[in-house]
């Protein structure tokens, strides 16, 4: 990093006294007024919704709040007639879907868990720094509350937020039945770290590789359990009864370009987040599929959203080199004594800050010019990660965080040596479908869990509750289903057609397709066989100039 | 900017010098061409066989963390998942044998630990597997993303990410829990708290919950 030779040394002449310096703390005030100024969710980029159940009522990101206004990718005389009859339709094969799926084994029920992408393939795996479990000496789930509440600035729904915490002991037990390790220290006892907002350490983790722990386990019992999984299979939208409840889903299969309608007796919906709308044009962390899919199906079927104007920009995304940019660098390394410096040397902000508060302070250096500018037209903050071998020992950054050095090396980097740029990246939905304590929805038939629900984390979520709020109400829902499972029902697309009724009534309707399955830049297109003879679709809105179905390609794969 | 031009499954596109293999293809319309799932290194979807520009073969890599290079040619090399074997409580060398009978047709020829894109020392921890150290193989396969890149380059059948998994899952599932910490009993205390906590307006709520993970206590 030649490139950046001045502030490098700059950095590193100021180490030594940074090594033992307090970090600068803000006040409430300061806090708020940073955030206000400088955290993206602020920017304005927002509005309202003109249909459905949150019509004019709630603020969401311009990128979402046109998928929310968009029509349908199915034909308008598209008439489903069922290929697959199952009792319970889990869409999303991430942490929360597999999750469910396992605690619906032994229930002899049939269970389909359809996923856009491979079983596994989600933000779940992604994770990195751990899962929150209040089990240190003096932790109690009260504690844990207090911090998630203080954190997501009191907008969670307490209720919610109470299960998420009374169940982290039981999570921590079930994963470990399933076979997850988690670092344990030499007495046995688990490892605990502090996280960002946390009181006292609580996060459990495998290295920085938490979420590909969890995942690959939670897959490989999915796999080995009676749970038929249907792969490259997207929901393109929700079936109802008529007469408001769902009933089961049209799937698009990738694979072989048809539709495949399902019918169920009830529907998980766990698809997780949006990063990859990259609203403001932020770089994200998410995986491939993070287009907020579930919230436009559970909306046209009347499901409110809360909470959706709010996002985690997580403060450490990647910078430099490019190929990384927006890749995640764990809290956990800054929990471990890694220092957040300017330019100039400067440490300007407590990098154990609530993440919302940490991200507006790093942009905040930016926009002020006290960021590094990198060859490719980017600028970020350092991150001093060489500090943590000179407090802890060397080779401790290569031990605990091998994910971090495997990443940077590669690019002739090593974070044990050198620091790291970083800047806020896209990170996490914190709002989304409202739910009660089982996971159901307000619509019958119809659950969710995970990223795609709103509610737990408030307005700013706490590192390390989300992979705790996968296990718990994914596992939840699949209970409450098994107690309250609905009679089977009809399959129609009555919501739906109510739905584009109210879009007719808006002016200036958006011209997109929702839900949009892939990110827009990725130039993934839907060319699937027509199972009817189809008009031209959209053609009661008036828009052709985005033909939203191609003619199959013979050539495809 | 500069740009580059790299091929991928025969069909030549620009693209942006230091972006990913997978960047290059979203930009160029063409994300189909690569199965791509996380984006960031650790679902295994997009592997894929590399070639130097001078045309030599330069082995097997993730689309998604390798850095376009004029001249590279891509190739995608999906690898389909294999059929998983239930773990077993405190495995042994002859239990994951008993699971696993391929694991003897190892040759060690170490095409293995040259396909992986996580550094694994994977023909290691497989002679490791044969004799029985299975601790060491636990820690080994830590990091694997489960791309199957090891299985699909043996040529004898050998499953080392299917075995890493089998032994990782076994271990766990046999290790004993804390579970005094885990079975807390929820005490009157408690109780109090839960309602201390969960009283009164939303400002009270706040003001409480501010105090409580200051002191650990109630104060009234």
């Amino acid at each position: 990093m030649e490139w950046a030779k001045d502030s490098l040394s700059k950095l590193e002449a100021t180490r030594e006294v940074r090594l033992c310096s307090e970090p600068p703390e803000f006040d409430t005030y300061e806090a708020e007024k940073l955030l206000d100024e400088y955290h993206p969710d602020y920017f304005g980029s927002q509005r309202n919704v003109r249909v459905g159940p949150n019509a004019d009522n709630g603020k969401f990101p311009n990128e979402l709040a046109d998928l929310l206004e968009s029509d349908s990718q199915l034909p308008f005389d598209f008439d489903p007639t069922v290929d697959i009859e199952t009792d319970v339709l889990i869409l999303g094969g991430g942490g929360a879907g597999a999750s469910a799926a396992l605690a619906l084994e032994g229930s002899g029920l049939t269970v389909h868990l359809a996923t856009k992408l491979r079983l596994g393939d989600s933000n779940t795996i992604m994770a990195e720094g751990g899962i929150q479990a209040s089990l240190g000496v003096d932790d109690s789930p009260r504690k844990h509350f207090a911090d998630a509440y203080v954190g997501g600035h009191g907008n969670n729904d307490p209720d919610l937020l109470r299960v998420l915490c009374e169940n982290s002991a039981d999570t921590i037990r079930w994963l470990g039945q399933l076979g997850c390790i988690l670092d344990t220290n030499e007495d046995g006892t688990f490892q605990l770290r502090p996280g960002g907002g946390t009181s006292l350490p609580r996060v459990l983790a495998c290295k920085d590789y938490t979420g590909l722990e969890i995942m690959r386990v939670l897959k490989d019992a999915v796999l080995l359990s009676s749970t038929k999984t249907l792969e490259n299979h997207a929901a393109l939208e929700l079936l109802d009864d008529g007469s408001g409840q769902v009933s089961g889903a049209v799937l698009w299969d990738r694979s072989r370009g048809n539709l495949v309608t399902v019918s169920a007796r009830a529907v998980i919906i766990a698809t997780g987040g949006s990063g990859q709308l990259r609203f403001q044009e932020f770089p994200t962390s998410n995986h491939l599929g993070a287009v907020g899919d579930g919230l436009i199906l559970a909306y046209r079927q009347g499901c409110k959203l809360v909470d959706s104007d709010s996002y985690q920009y997580h403060p450490s995304g990647t910078a430099y080199p490019e190929a990384l940019v927006g890749q995640l660098v764990t809290e956990s390394i800054r929990s471990m004594g890694a220092q957040v410096v300017n330019a100039e040397g400067r440490r300007f902000v407590n990098e154990m800050a609530f993440r919302d508060v940490l991200a507006a302070a790093i942009i905040r250096e930016v926009a002020e010019k006290r960021g590094v500018q990198t060859p490719t037209d980017r600028a970020g903050i350092w991150l001093d990660t060489p500090l943590i071998d000179l407090q802890n020992g060397e080779g401790v950054l290569r031990r605990k965080f091998p994910g971090i050095i495997h990443r940077f090396e590669r690019y002739n980097i090593n974070p044990a040596k050198q620091p790291i740029l970083i800047y806020p990246t896209l990170h996490y939905q914190n709002g989304g479908i409202q739910i009660d304590r089982d996971g159901r929805t307000e619509v019958r038939g119809l659950w969710a869990a995970g990223e795609v629900t709103g509610g737990i984390h408030g307005t700013n979520r706490l590192m390390g509750n989300s992979l705790l709020d996968i296990t718990v109400f994914g596992r939840r829902a699949a209970m409450s289903i098994q107690s309250d499972l609905p009679e089977r029902r009809p399959v129609t697309l009555t919501s739906l057609k109510g739905y584009r009724e109210s879009l007719q009534s808006i002016s200036s309707q958006s011209r997109l397709l929702s839900p949009q399955l892939f990110p827009t830049k990725a130039g993934m297109k839907i060319a699937f066989e027509r199972k009817t003879a189809m008009k031209q679709p959209n053609e009661g809105l008036g828009v052709t100039d985005q033909p939203s179905f191609e003619p199959p390609d013979p050539f495809a794969k | 900017m500069e740009t580059v031009e790299i091929k991928v499954a025969g069909k030549a596109i620009q693209a942006r010098a230091g972006e990913t293999v997978i960047h290059a293809l979203w930009n160029a319309g063409m994300a189909e061409l690569i199965e791509t799932g996380c984006v960031g290194g650790v679902c295994g979807a997009c592997t894929v066989t590399v070639r130097s520009p001078g045309g030599q073969m330069r082995g097997t890599d993730l689309a998604c963390m390798c850095p376009v290079e004029e001249g590279m040619e891509i190739f995608p090399c999906p690898v389909d998942s294999a059929l998983t074997v239930a773990p077993e409580p405190n495995p042994t060398g002859e239990k994951l044998r008993a699971a696993y009978p391929k694991l003897d047709r190892c040759t060690k020829c170490g095409s293995c630990t040259t396909a992986c894109p996580m550094s694994i020392p994977v023909m290691d921890s497989v002679l490791r597997m044969r004799s029985g150290e299975l601790d060491k193989v636990a820690e080994d396969f830590t990091t694997c993303i489960h791309c199957g890149l090891c299985r699909f380059v043996c040529e004898d059948g050998v499953q080392p990410h299917m075995m890493g998994m089998w032994v990782r899952r076994s271990i766990g599932s046999s290790m004993e829990q804390d579970n005094d910490k885990i079975l807390e009993q929820e005490s009157q205390q408690a109780e109090l708290e839960w309602e201390y906590l969960l009283g009164g307006n939303s400002t009270d709520k706040m003001n409480h919950a501010r105090q409580f993970r200051k002191s650990g206590k109630i104060e009234s």
